[in-house]
């Protein structure tokens, strides 16, 4: 009798959970990795760290930038997350001193409001701050805040029809931000508000093994997600010579069961955004998949 | 340099934290994903990446018109509690059948998902 109840505690505890624990960022059939322009429409458990790019800024001459970065998320309820990001840069001018140090913290909370698994579909809005005064000056971090309300989204293609099967591996996530500076001016330098927006556009092929056909693929590249970015910045505010800058990132992720690691090439748009081509790349782990008992599951 | 010996010790641990569980991923199907074949299976089987809790898994079996195809009880391999399977009840008729599974991974990670077979004339 006493195991009887026992065992009935137990299935109820655990259906409880089971309605709870999704993560990452799934819809349905879809799984959306975490891209590296842009962020993905989800909210989760997740560490990136380290993510590390490098490539050559616009200025003239243009200085070699490397930038080592990591963001760590965390969800008070299933819909519902904080992160903390900060970035380490170095940065080599020809003809002057290497500067080093780290920008300023960012800190974002997210809600995602919309999630439809017949669709694969997941929309998510967010608010993000930049602390003014957490980097540090020697390699440009801001004097004011910064403050970006976003919109983000994410669409699979798995409901196609079947004569367009072989199209249901593609998703597309998108971006939309707008930042508004605490601070009109820092002394004679004016901040600009902006806005930011970006798409990636994937083929995964675990879909495609998983939902389409599989084809017996190896297992490594049975995990593989061809995946292009494009992320943009256009001033709002008239600042002399400001122009919209961004780049293209193509790239594949390779997707684990607790960690994925992505390799993007930075082509810049124009001579405003870089000068050749950079790379980024980023290890990423799933919290919720490592520790779901602890530190990988919602606070509330 | 002990920060970059400390932040690899960090995530080497993380990748290789023990007694951890993920989402269950479909590794691989009988009937195969997408696959046309010439007779009817005796059982619909699934491998998944993680270890399932049966009481909170379900296969199911649709036919090309959406109606659904009765199967017998699901059961869990007693070799690998990563795979789980449906035996038929009857032998199918050639067609199109849309198999949609629901399973709850031992950490109660949930997924879902399905995809089509078909057999031949």
């Amino acid at each position: 009798m006493r195991n009887h109840i026992l065992f009935s505690v137990l299935v109820v505890v655990i259906a409880g959970q089971a309605s709870t624990a999704t993560a990452h960022a799934i819809a349905g059939n879809r799984f959306f990795p975490t891209t590296l322009a842009i962020d993905d429409p989800g909210v989760a458990d997740e560490l990136s760290f380290p993510t590390v790019s490098s490539f050559k800024t616009g200025d003239s001459p243009g200085a070699r930038q490397l930038d080592v970065s990591g963001e760590y998320s965390k969800r008070l309820t299933d819909k519902l997350g904080v992160s903390v990001g900060e970035t380490w840069t170095r940065i080599k001018t020809p003809g002057a001193d290497t500067v080093r140090g780290f920008q300023n913290v960012e800190t974002t909370l997210k809600y995602q409001f919309h999630t439809s698994a017949e669709h694969e579909s997941i929309m998510a809005t967010a608010l993000s701050v930049e602390w003014s005064g957490t980097g540090a000056d020697q390699i440009g971090a801001e004097h004011h805040s910064t403050i970006s309300p976003s919109f983000f989204f994410g669409k699979g293609a798995g409901d196609l029809p079947d004569a367009y099967a072989w199209a249901r591996p593609f998703a597309v996530t998108g971006q939309v931000s707008y930042a508004i500076p605490s601070r009109s001016h820092d002394g004679p330098d004016a901040n600009s508000q902006a806005l930011s927006y970006g798409l990636a556009l994937q083929y995964s092929i675990p879909y495609l093994q998983a939902h389409v056909k599989d084809y017996g693929l190896p297992e490594f590249v049975g995990r593989l997600t061809p995946v292009i970015e494009a992320a943009f910045e256009t001033p709002t505010t008239y600042i002399r010579g400001a122009k919209t800058t961004g780049t293209i990132n193509p790239g594949l992720i390779w997707s684990g069961r607790h960690f994925q690691v992505a390799a993007e090439a930075v082509l810049p748009i124009n001579r405003d955004s870089g000068h050749g081509t950079g790379f980024v790349m980023q290890v990423h782990f799933f919290l919720d998949d490592l520790f779901p008992t602890s530190i990988g599951k919602p606070i509330w | 340099m002990r920060k970059t010996g400390s932040a690899l010790a960090i995530a080497l641990g993380l990748a290789f934290a023990g007694q951890a569980q993920a989402h269950a991923q479909l590794e691989h199907a009988f009937p195969r994903v997408g696959a046309v074949i010439s007779a009817s299976p005796r059982e619909v089987r699934l491998w998944f990446s993680e270890i399932v809790e049966p009481m909170f898994c379900s296969i199911m079996l649709e036919d090309a018109t959406g109606r659904m195809v009765p199967t017998g009880h699901l059961f869990v391999d007693t070799k690998d509690k990563r795979q789980i399977a449906v035996p038929l009840s009857a032998a199918l008729k050639p067609g199109a059948y849309r198999v949609r599974w629901h399973v709850v991974s031992v950490d109660t990670h949930r997924r879902e998902g399905d995809f089509v077979f078909v057999i031949k004339p």
